[in-house]
């Protein structure tokens, strides 16, 4: 039995009352007027039998009537299962999505994502459907909806609670709106449930600042898909990241006396300011002191190399969260790119390519181009061709050079001929391996100048850019005609305005042959001293497979391509953990899922990688979940617990109301309480006649 | 004169009740006058022995002469007789100065019977009054409670009498039973020698009673007197368990009788026996008067206790 007021049933405390009346009427009903009380002490009150019993029925009888009002206008009536109404019955679809970035390793507040989790997968009603994810910069699946179809009801729960327990955060940086759009588009592979509109992303994170929300903007939400934010928010300790800043490429390479330059920037909620860097295990050298304020950055160098050890990496201390405070570096190499110059000219004579050609290759940070002079009658073992990485012919060859060019081509390599006489023609005939090909000197009064360059070729294709593209300056004096149709496969790269080509590529064995139908010395053209020299020398050192496009600083996360890296069959990459990855030739490298030095261990000399935490995976500051709301997120309107408990409350007592209306207990308690009323009178009544009756007689 | 020696002893008093008029009945009669005219019925002359000796009507005895006496005294006619010298003794008749003092306290007003203790020390009073009157003694009112209500001196003036019997009229009206103040205001303002009557029920401390009562002995006062209680503060004869109310505190008490009652018995017991025996040490006749005993053996007490005072005193010279 339910009560629509049990306040009301605080009167059945009202039965006191008779109780007290009985007590203070036994004493104080009869009262004699006595002369002096100076000999009489009080006397304890004592129950006699006969008044127990006198009076007890009565007493009851009262206590009876206060009980029945009470009740009954605490208005009881009896509560009937509620048949549920139809639409009452809704199934959500629910993803859950665990952020594992890096950020997630500070203090505990995995544990707290973990127990977050677990409470939201464990209030899931049986005809839910539920799906778990935990994403950081890719969205990986723990538990899919036809897992949890498939799953008996009992299990689902625990098993993706213990799939949970087998997580752990990783070090990748946090690609936030990746992962919610990806979430999304997995409800539009799931059927929709019939009578189930509801469709749950739930998302426990850190929330910081530094999550990549990319894709969020103008993302078209499928419909009915509501977003529920769990952010969980750590203790508010000083963070602060240490990142190796990116050198250009041609800047002078760290030295010993300084240091690669490093950012350290410090999160906005930071406590402290203070902060040392020094490199691990140059303990004895002096930290490098810095100051950066809360929400600021300071861009330094770094204390200079230690002269020992491979493994280099940069320690952030005075810092709270540890684990983005390793900066892992790998000091770059300069690569040794041989060109070879068959040709029979002096060094010194700037009439000739060569003078120039010297000096367009300078030594960079990655790369030191030495130029091979040899002269085109010169033997040329295969050896030492097959060190070379570009060949370029400006003389005719003899047979020993030509047969080591042919297998340089064989070897997938490339091979410029400049054509500063017709007198080349013939090496190209024996390189393409025709017969002959048909040229002729043009040298008219009117200079000439590119007229149609392919931009779409590699070679071209830095100049694709309008600012880059204006060939025109170099004007050219003399040139070659060149019968490209005898070559075969040759196609060209650029024409003379006057419809001569001016560059031509055929493919020769594996390899490219190019053939530039003018020289660049001054009296051929000006291309030796336009400003399109060097980047097309460098752009063909890249055609030809010398310059690889070669990065040492990664990003947990990042593929790391070893296609250019060597042609060996197989590549052996050692993980910092010390777990050997082979992988086939020419693929990529994904598993850098953990920061420190890769080493490519199969090629010579062996490569090193270093690999670092996403920079944005330092800026920890929680992120303001109104940002999100602007980026057209549909977060559920969080109703305030209060207020769905009160309509709840509500509705339950109009349900209650409607049930006591129906039922109309309290009346039949009030009749009961009138017939005791009447029965108490005239019990009362009774017993006073039967007591005076008793009394007259004395 | 009545014949107080025939009625000496519990016999004569027993067969002498019977015949004496119920309380009750006396009660009934609304003036107090002629109620104690009733009583007085029987005793037309007052009777009491003067403790001074002197020339009087009534020989007593005889005592040789013995140089000093007053020769005043001496019997001539024996000295005739037997030729030696005797002194005459007489008793000596002379009028006496009676004040009664009436506790008027609320307490008083309290009865089980169809009169209150109040009605009965009145009628007591009125009694003795209308008694001594008669014999010509000269007699005085003093009322109290708390402190004096009223006073009328000794006179025995033609229509004193009315006086006193309306002054006795009054209702009691105080509150507390306390006879320090009364009576050392008594002390003070009954400067002559005589006989005091107090009329109470000695419902108050007894702690104090021996020297009040020493202050009027002191003044050299005889004192009589008359305790008047109720039965049911005697027997506390109450059934049911109920609460008692104080008349003169106004105080409520829960006490069952059954319980209380031999505690309370022992307590009056003691309390009385405290009264008496501090009466006896002092020389003041005492007698218990409860309200249901009839008036004249309460006059009958006063008369016999008087005369035993007469010979105690008569004793005590002759030794």
């Amino acid at each position: 039995m339910s009560f629509l007021a049990p306040l009301f049933l605080l009167g059945v405390a009202a039965v006191a009352w008779p109780i007290l009346f009985h007590l203070i009427r036994r004493t104080s009903r009869e009262r004699v007027t006595f002369s002096s009380l100076m000999f009489l002490s009080p006397t304890p009150p004592r129950v006699t039998r006969r008044s127990r019993l006198e009076n007890i029925f009565l007493l009851i009888l009262r206590c009876l009537v206060l009980g029945l009002l009470a009740f009954g206008f605490a208005r009881p009536f009896l509560r009937k299962p509620i048949v549920a109404s139809p639409d009452a019955k809704t199934v959500r679809q629910l993803i859950l999505l665990l952020d594992t970035s890096a950020s997630m390793r500070r203090q505990n507040l995995w544990a707290a994502a973990r127990a977050k989790a677990e409470e939201v997968l464990n209030k899931v009603s049986p005809a839910d459907r539920v799906a778990v994810f935990a994403f950081d910069r890719q969205l990986r699946t723990l538990f899919s909806f036809e897992q949890w179809n498939t799953m008996a009801a009992g299990e689902r729960v625990s098993l993706a609670i213990q799939r949970l327990g087998e997580l752990s955060p990783g070090w990748s940086s946090t690609y936030l709106g990746q992962a919610l759009t990806a979430a999304a588009e997995t409800f539009e592979d799931v059927p929709p449930e019939e009578g189930s509109a509801q469709r749950q992303i739930v998302m426990v994170s850190d929330l910081q600042e530094g999550s990549h929300l990319d894709g969020l903007q103008g993302f078209e939400w499928p419909r009915g898909v509501e977003v529920v934010i769990e952010q969980i928010k750590g203790k508010k300790t000083t963070n602060a990241g240490l990142q190796l800043v990116t050198d250009l490429e041609d800047s002078v390479p760290a030295t010993n006396e300084l240091g690669p330059r490093i950012r350290i920037s410090n999160a906005a909620d930071s406590k402290r300011e203070e902060f040392k860097v020094r490199w691990a295990g140059a303990s004895e050298s002096a930290p490098l002191d810095l100051y950066v304020p809360p929400g600021q950055s300071r861009t330094v160098s770094a204390p200079p190399l230690p002269a020992t050890g491979t493994n280099h990496h940069l320690l952030l201390l005075g810092d709270d969260d540890e684990f983005d405070n390793t900066a892992y570096y790998v000091p770059p190499k300069a690569e040794e790119v041989r060109v070879l110059y068959l040709g029979s000219e002096a060094e010194n004579d700037h009439v000739q390519p060569l003078y120039y050609l010297k000096r367009a290759f300078q030594t960079t940070r990655r790369q030191a181009v030495q130029l091979l002079l040899r002269r085109p009658d010169a033997a040329l073992s295969t050896n030492e061709a097959a060190a070379v990485h570009l060949m370029i012919v400006a003389d005719p060859l003899s047979e020993q050079p030509l047969q080591a060019a042919r297998e340089f081509l064989a070897a997938r390599k490339t091979v410029l001929v400049v054509m500063k006489n017709i007198s080349i023609t013939q090496t190209i005939a024996q390189l393409t391996g025709v017969a002959g090909v048909g040229a002729e000197e043009i040298a008219g009064e009117r200079y000439t100048m590119f007229g149609e360059v392919k931009f779409d070729h590699p070679l071209f294709a830095p100049f694709a850019d309008p600012r880059f593209s204006d060939f025109t300056k170099i004007h050219f004096w003399k040139h070659r005609r060149i019968a490209v149709d005898q070559i075969p496969g040759a196609r060209v790269l650029a024409r003379l305005d006057n419809g001569n080509p001016a560059l031509i590529e055929a493919s020769v064995g594996h390899g490219s042959l190019l053939v530039l139908c003018a020289g660049w010395q001054p009296a051929d053209s000006q291309l030796a001293l336009s400003s399109k020299f060097v980047p097309l020398l460098y752009s063909l050192l890249e055609l030809s497979g010398s310059l690889k496009p070669q990065r040492s600083q990664f990003i947990v996360g990042d593929e790391i391509s070893l296609a250019a890296t060597n042609r060996a069959p197989s590549i052996t990459v050692r993980k910092p953990d010390g777990a050997l990855v082979e992988l086939a030739a020419s693929s990529r490298f994904s598993q850098t899922d953990l920061p420190g030095v890769y080493a490519i261990t199969s090629v010579q000399p062996p490569l090193q990688v270093a690999v670092n935490l996403d920079p944005s995976e330092s800026k920890t500051s929680p992120l303001a979940v109104e940002e999100l709301e602007r980026l057209g997120l549909p977060l559920k309107k969080e109703v305030p617990k209060q207020t769905s408990r009160q309509s709840e409350k509500k509705r339950q007592h109009l349900l209650a109301t409607e049930l006591e209306n129906r039922q109309r207990l309290w009346r039949w308690f009030l009749l009961a309480a009138f017939g005791v009323v009447i029965l108490e009178t005239w019990i009362a009544a009774l017993l006073t006649r039967r007591a005076t009756t008793q009394v007259e007689p004395t | 004169m009545l014949n107080l020696d025939s009625m000496r002893g519990p016999d004569a008093l027993e067969t002498k009740s019977a015949s004496f008029i119920n309380p009750q009945a006396l009660m009934a009669i609304r003036n107090l006058e002629l109620r104690a005219r009733v009583v007085v019925e029987g005793f037309l002359n007052g009777m009491h022995r003067s403790p001074y000796h002197g020339f009087s009507v009534e020989f007593t005895e005889y005592r040789q002469y013995s140089p000093g006496d007053d020769p005043r005294y001496l019997d001539w006619r024996l000295y005739a007789r037997t030729d030696r010298y005797y002194i005459k003794k007489f008793e000596d008749e002379t009028n006496l100065r009676c004040h009664l003092l009436v506790d008027n306290s609320r307490s008083m007003s309290y009865g089980s019977l169809p009169y209150s203790k109040a009605i009965y020390a009145n009628t007591l009073a009125a009694t003795l009054a209308y008694f001594l009157y008669l014999q010509g003694d000269a007699i005085g009112l003093l009322t109290f409670d708390a402190q004096v209500r009223e006073y009328l001196p000794a006179r025995n003036r033609t229509g004193h009498l009315r006086h006193l019997m309306l002054a006795l009229e009054k209702p009691p009206e105080g509150t507390a039973t306390d006879l320090s103040a009364p009576l050392k205001r008594a002390a003070e303002v009954l400067r002559k020698r005589g006989l005091l009557v107090l009329i109470t029920d000695l419902l108050a401390p007894i702690e104090t009673l021996e020297k009040n009562l020493t202050l009027l002995t002191a003044s050299g006062h005889e004192v009589e007197v008359f305790q008047t209680l109720d039965p049911t503060e005697l027997n506390f004869r109450f059934e049911k368990a109920v609460l008692f109310h104080d008349i003169e505190s106004g105080r409520d008490l829960y006490v069952d009788p059954a319980a209380a009652r031999k505690h309370y018995l022992q307590k009056m017991e003691t309390h009385n026996t405290a009264a008496k025996a501090i009466c006896q040490k002092l020389g003041i006749g005492y007698s218990c008067v409860p309200t249901d005993r009839p008036m004249e053996l309460a006059l009958f007490d006063f008369l016999r206790e008087r005369m035993h005072r007469g010979k105690k005193i008569k004793r005590a010279e002759r030794a």
